[in-house]
């Protein structure tokens, strides 16, 4: 395959996947507002386009089933048919059905033929059910066709022998045709080819089989043929239903999905029964019925006793997750879609820079001192584009959290179905942008406790109602920003998490002795160990004690916490930290003796210079500062850091009040010097992780600084430092 | 194929010329009347001495971290690593930025010596001196002209001290 047919198969995977999510979306939206037209409208362009591009690229099971999604659809928006549950329930199948196909041309992994099969069935009897217009000859046929529909037409031509003497051309019929539509087979038959010896050059034997996908009726196709027409024999059936049933054969053979088409023009062998179909000898009724009975590799060997149904279900499960392990590694290809006017205005912005550059050098050339004010004012605007640059770059990767979102209503939907609970689910915070791989890598963790959420976490409706609740559980996903970090919580108002549970499997599992006095802090985290569970039944959503481990595991990947709180009875909430890392953040830049550090301006709360009297101790060491009434606990950086400051005494020095997971201190800086943006630098690529240090950056002079950990210098303050000195 | 029939002509030539990749090339340096080798593939450049900015809570013999064109690089004072008693910095002092499993360190030494040639038998097995000097980062003795030089394995002087601190760290 060429580069170039790879990369717009690429986009192709990229649209539709954009294109799925819209439907989906969509459909979720439609399960609210039933009558919206609108709505709609949107999902059946968004499948038409995925229709449109996969045939393009000849994915022909994607095609054909998302045809049969579409035909559904045109029901629904032409009002022929209502919104009802079912049906959307059909969609949103049918939408993972799609997903999963693509999913497979993408990967060429194989795909649950039964599912597509009882899928595209179950839509075309959806849509066939209250077929009000003609009745077809193949039930699975679309019933109503707008003009603009595809349908396949088999068509048969056998032009008349004159055909040259009238000086007609048969391939002008074909071209003709083709412009109808897609000609996606053309088969000549020479077989009436007489010897060499006995031809008449002005005599035409050939014949035609052709296949033709287009969205015009029967009358125009014959009037291609118009000049021909006479003495000529022309069979054109319409053939959708035949490649249906087809295509139920090829799955009995293989499980692979193959292009039919394709083989017909390698000149692969069809599958038997759609020969012996398109042939006549047998009615694609009597095909279907001997297909039906065909059976599966693993039934035929359990029924021969040679494995157990275990093993086979054992088997299957293997070749799911070798599916699924494939499937993760392939849809890791990093891409990102920008908005253009965002790259427009990035161009425009270097070619600002480019001239405040040549400027410069202009002035460079030729400076004498009375200059100055030129120079300082170009090299401000220099300042001014560069500033202006680097925000809308980092502003390329940084995309609204609402992307990891959307999957939840869809999931939340699914659980509470399957778990027979009513949840509503409320977003919040949406628009909180981080950095794309951040986006991408919370998604499975975020899933982990919605999931447990609604598994665990809810009641049951008459649970509920017994509690004095309502009978419908919320569960909230909230994302902002607090001190230089994401915060993420996942919060549900179910029964809390079960003191006494946790601490009897902690117990059984041998984690901790029996008499072990744990506060609720050293208690919650337990839940994170692999292989703890405490749900009493295994369902098949949650509860095997798998998932909070990843979830930890997955979070501190990125450099981030989790944090649990709940009440009994009430709900819990688990809360996501997650730094900015590859971001740029304003800091304050303070300094300490000689050295300059940066902190975090998110966490700054406010900076004081303390009178006296309104710094107290508390056993002789633990100072505390007095801040309008409150007593917030004082860290003196220099001793934290082990630094020569320049002041002492508290007096004379400034303190930042910081904030960090809602507690506050107050730090002992010496002085602060400014505000500025600092690109983080990481200490970890040469050398390792510092505690009381979120990271380091250049500064105006060259030098390096240290960005503040807020949390680590607290940590230290408290327990001393690490690693000696 | 084309690039490694490329190679030996290299290598030929190089020998021919007297010089050799084998990995007995060193960059010598002191640190005062010592002279240490390492290994020249390693070195990524040398340069002159500058500020650096200290690391709250490390071990002294790290001198802190500087900025080598946008990243930010460890600085480990040698004579404090070798627990040698540490002496002004003058000219001479320089840094030799070394690179070790991906990660760019800087070493902070007296003075750059010379690149010597060592041939292999020219390399003894480091010397043992029990429980008493610890010289188990040495790679062995080169011996060039009458000189001594002390071959580092780099490797395991850095590493290891990483190692140690990520585990104190974790």
């Amino acid at each position: 395959m060429s580069d170039e047919f790879a990369q717009f198969q690429e986009a192709f995977f990229e649209e539709a996947a954009e294109h799925l999510a819209i439907v989906e979306e969509g459909l979720l939206a439609l399960e609210q507002q039933p009558k919206d037209l609108e709505l709609l409208a949107k999902i059946f362009r968004s499948a038409h386009s995925i229709k449109g591009a996969s045939g393009m690229f000849g994915f022909n099971a994607v095609t054909q089933f998302t045809h049969k999604m579409e035909t559904l659809l045109d029901l629904l928006r032409n009002g022929e048919k209502a919104v009802s549950p079912p049906i959307a329930d059909l969609l949103l199948k049918s939408t993972d059905c799609l997903k999963t196909l693509i999913e497979a041309v993408k990967s060429g992994v194989a795909v649950d033929d039964e599912v597509v099969q009882r899928l595209a069935a179950e839509l075309a009897s959806a849509s066939g059910a209250q077929a009000p217009v003609v009745p077809q000859k193949q039930a699975v046929a679309a019933p109503t066709q707008s003009e603009h529909q595809a349908r396949r037409y088999l068509i048969k031509w056998t032009p008349p022998e004159w055909l040259f003497q009238r000086g007609l051309d048969p391939l002008q019929v074909i071209k003709e045709l083709n412009g109808l539509g897609e000609l996606s087979s053309v088969t000549l038959d020479m077989s009436r080819v007489p010897d060499l010896a006995e031809i008449d050059p002005e005599k035409c034997y050939l014949s035609w089989e052709l296949q033709l996908l287009t969205g015009k009726d029967l009358k125009t196709i014959e009037a291609a043929f118009e000049f021909v027409r006479e003495d000529s024999k022309l069979v054109i059936e319409e053939r959708e239903a035949l490649s249906v049933k087809r295509e139920t054969s090829e799955s009995g053979h293989d499980t692979r999905f193959t292009n039919d088409d394709q083989r017909a023009e390698d000149g692969a062998p069809k599958p038997l029964g759609a020969i012996l179909v398109e042939s006549g000898v047998v009615s694609p009724a009597v095909l279907e019925q001997a297909l039906s009975q065909q059976k599966r590799v693993g039934e035929i060997l359990v029924e021969q006793k040679v494995v157990t149904p275990q093993q086979v279900e054992q088997a299957l499960q293997k070749q799911k997750q070798q599916e699924s392990a494939t499937q993760t590694k392939k849809t890791d290809t990093a891409s990102i879609r920008v908005d253009t006017a965002k790259i427009d205005k990035l161009i425009n912005l270097v070619g600002e820079l480019v001239i405040t550059q040549s400027m410069l050098s202009d002035l460079g050339a030729r400076f004498e001192i009375k200059q100055l004010p030129v120079l300082l004012e170009r090299v401000a605007q220099l300042e001014r584009n560069t500033r202006e640059i680097q925000e809308r770059v980092m502003g390329i990767r940084m995309l609204p959290i609402g992307t990891a979102f959307s999957r939840f209503p869809r999931l939340v939907r699914d659980l509470s179905t399957k778990a027979g609970k009513k949840i509503q689910l409320v977003l919040s915070g949406e628009e909180t942008e981080l950095d794309k791989t951040v986006i991408e890598s919370i998604g499975d963790p975020l899933t982990h406790l919605v999931r447990n959420s609604a598994d665990h976490g809810l009641e049951p409706p008459e649970e509920r109602l017994d509690n004095n609740k309502s009978e419908v559980g919320t569960i909230r996903l909230n994302a902002f920003h607090e001190g230089g970090n994401i915060c993420i919580t996942v919060e549900d108002d179910g029964r809390g998490l079960n003191r006494d549970k946790i601490v009897a499997k902690a117990v059984k599992q041998g984690l901790i002795g029996e008499n072990d006095k744990l506060s609720d802090d050293q208690i919650w985290p337990l839940i994170f160990r692999p292989g703890f569970s405490t749900a009493e039944k295994v369902t098949d959503v949650s509860g095997r004690g798998v998932g909070m481990d990843v979830v930890k595991r997955n979070i501190e990947a990125l450099g981030g916490t989790v944090s649990i709180k709940t009440v009994t009875g009430k709900g819990t909430t688990f809360t996501l930290k997650l730094p900015l890392t590859l971001a740029i953040i304003e800091g304050m830049t303070v300094r300490v003796g000689k050295e300059t550090y940066i902190v975090p301006l998110l966490s700054i709360l406010e900076s004081i210079q303390p009178k006296d009297g309104t710094i107290k101790t508390v056993v002789g060491k633990g100072e505390l500062i007095n801040v309008r009434g409150t007593y917030l606990p004082m860290i003196r950086m220099y001793d934290v850091f082990v630094l020569e400051p320049e002041y002492t005494n508290p007096m004379k020095a400034i303190l930042l009040i910081l904030e960090t997971e809602g507690e506050r201190v107050a730090v002992m800086v010496d002085e602060i010097l400014g505000q500025q943006q600092v690109v983080i630098k990481s200490m970890e690529q040469n050398f390792r992780k510092v505690e009381g240090i979120a990271g380091a950056t250049i500064l105006g002079d060259g030098t390096v600084g240290f960005i503040l950990d807020v949390r680590g210098l607290l940590e230290i303050a408290r327990h001393g430092t690490p690693i000696a000195a | 194929m084309a690039a490694a029939a490329l190679e030996t002509a290299t290598k030929e030539l190089q020998q021919q010329i007297g010089l050799t990749t084998d990995g007995n090339q060193f960059l010598t340096f002191n640190l005062g009347e010592e002279l240490y080798g390492v290994d020249i593939l390693r070195v990524q450049e040398i340069k002159g001495y500058t500020a650096v900015t200290k690391i709250p809570n490390t071990p002294s013999h790290i001198k802190g971290v500087l900025n080598l064109r946008g990243t930010i690089v460890p600085i480990i004072e040698l004579r404090t690593k070798f627990s040698m008693p540490t002496i002004d910095y003058t000219a001479f002092t320089v840094i030799i930025v070394v690179v070790v499993r991906d990660k760019v360190m800087g070493l902070v030494v007296d003075a750059v010596s010379d690149v010597l040639n060592i041939d292999k038998k020219d390399i003894q097995p480091p010397p043992q001196f029990g429980a008493k000097v610890d010289v188990s980062f040495l790679n062995g003795i080169g011996k060039s002209n009458d000189k001594l030089v002390a071959l580092l394995d780099i490797d395991r002087l850095l590493l290891d001290d990483e190692m140690q601190n990520d585990a104190k760290a974790a």
